[in-house]
């Protein structure tokens, strides 16, 4: 990791110092002990504030979607001889090329527009599981040192493996190395569970239609529609979200659980191929409401159905935006003969 | 509507989201035609099935649909010629996806009608009918309960 962080460094400080890129979207040392948060680095000596370590949670795509977004935006207004081309370099692990992928398939930049600094991954801590082992208290002071996470609170030390600590998604993760890349900064290893990814939706599925109601029911009664999901997801990037439009309004306002159950259904809905187990949703939800288990049927789904898997080739468009002939037609309704009703 | 007598008198309300081109025709032949089918189905008419939101069908839900047929033309025979295609793909996630959460399977219908298959759109409601009446009155996802 520490060579991996060197690298980035070197890398992105060339990219600035060489005008490759206008700015690199990174991760810097947050402002709690064990965190890192997301920092846009413009000048080559700001370089040294990026770093590489498991506290690096959120998904960066979203922002080089934002910042291009915006870009393209502002220059609608500008006249064709005085357009500027604006490029954004990224700090991107697999799941976060994954986005990227989806966002050149969904053509909302081009590939000239972005610069991918490939980062291996080897997974990232989830907040939840390390805010129990600190057993709810503060964290005053942490150290990861070798694979070992020690941490302080005014209670005391707790120690713990980081393997103990990564995020279920990590633990199966099928693609930790970026699907593509401008600039490797090193090479990881094989996550080993990938094959277990699908484990707990065969579970869920086998339980009966009323307890997987129930606990439906249950995550969903958790969540205050705060949008963190949404904001922080990079395959949700509508400009105008279904959630907040009056014409027509197609999910409504009010306190109802099944207002909640519509939004957080579509939401969710819309993710099928487009999902790429980031995480990114579950890491920033404050009432902790379990998406991954429902997001994740989605992917099985488009794998199943449509043998697709989200943001791996650019060939290969959305499974909804496309079609076969010989799709599977099981699910449609066949009336038998001569029914009395 | 939970107690027995009111149950006795409860008639499943069907929406069915239908495609203009096949099988509204269909359900105008099935009228002309003189068959007969149950009364339980309102029925919305939209270009294509490939037209329909998902959040269609979600909305007549919430709203106390107790089931949702969708149809149109049957694959290939599309008046914008693959606008059931991607239809399809859209519905077999979604059924699947709203079966996973635990709705009841047969709550969300869908189905081909073809114009010139009045009676087979007949059977279709007769089916569809039928399979919502043996779920009873819809309980999850609706506004109010």
């Amino acid at each position: 990791m520490e060579n991996v962080e060197k690298k980035l460094r070197e890398e992105a400080k060339g990219l600035l110092a060489e005008k490759k890129v206008d700015v690199v979207v990174g991760y810097e040392q947050g402002t709690l002990p064990l965190t890192a948060t997301p920092c846009f680095i413009t000048t080559p000596e700001e370089a040294e504030r990026l770093v590489w370590n498991p506290f690096c949670v959120q998904n960066l795509a979203k922002f080089v979607h934002d910042l291009l977004g915006q870009h393209h935006e502002a220059q609608k207004r500008v006249k064709p001889e005085a357009k500027q081309k604006k490029v954004v370099g990224v700090v991107a692990r697999g799941c976060t090329t994954r986005s990227l992928m989806i966002h050149l398939q969904e053509k909302q930049y081009n590939r000239d527009e972005i610069v991918i600094l490939g980062v291996p991954c080897g997974g990232y801590v989830d907040g939840r599981k390390l805010s129990a082992l600190a057993g709810g208290e503060e964290i005053r002071e942490g150290s990861l040192d070798g694979g070992k996470i020690v941490v302080k609170t005014v209670k005391g030390e707790h120690q713990a493996d980081l393997k103990g600590l990564l995020a279920d998604n990590c633990l199966t993760c099928r693609f930790n190395e970026p699907v593509m890349a401008d600039i490797e900064t090193g090479k990881g290893t094989p996550i080993a569970g990938a094959e277990k990814e699908y484990e707990p939706v065969t579970a869920f599925e086998n339980l009966p239609p009323e307890a997987r109601w129930a606990y439906f029911e249950k995550e969903m009664a958790k969540c205050i529609r705060c949008g963190a999901c949404r904001n922080v997801c990079p395959s949700c990037y509508c400009r105008i979200c279904f959630a907040e439009q009056s014409q027509p309004r197609w999910v409504d306002i009010g306190a109802d659980p099944s207002d909640t159950q519509l939004f957080q259904l579509m939401r969710m809905y819309h993710m099928v191929g487009r999902c790429v187990d980031c995480g990114s949703c579950t890491a920033v939800c404050p009432m902790g409401v379990d998406l991954r288990k429902f997001l994740k049927k989605l992917d099985k789904d488009a794998f199943d159905m449509f043998g697709h898997r989200a943001g791996v080739s650019l060939d290969e468009p959305a499974p909804l935006g496309a079609y076969r002939e010989t799709d599977k037609e099981d699910f449609i309704f066949e009336p038998a003969k001569k029914i009395e009703a | 509507m939970t107690d027995k007598e009111s149950a006795k008198e409860w008639e499943p309300k069907i929406v069915a989201i239908v495609c203009n081109w096949c099988t509204y025709a269909g359900a105008d032949l099935a009228g002309i035609s003189r068959i007969q089918y149950p009364p339980n189905v309102r029925i919305i008419r939209v270009p294509c099935t490939g037209r329909i939101n998902p959040f269609y069908i979600l909305r007549a839900l919430q709203e106390g649909a107790d089931g949702v047929l969708v149809s149109g033309c049957h694959p290939g025979e599309c008046h914008y010629i693959t606008g059931n295609l991607t239809a399809r793909r859209k519905f077999a996630a979604l059924k699947s996806f709203l079966s996973y959460i635990g709705l009841e399977g047969d709550r969300t219908m869908f189905t081909w009608v073809s114009a010139s298959e009045g009676d087979r759109f007949a059977q279709v409601i007769r089916g569809v009918t039928a399979a919502v009446r043996a779920l009873g009155p819809a309980r999850k996802l609706v506004k109010g309960i």
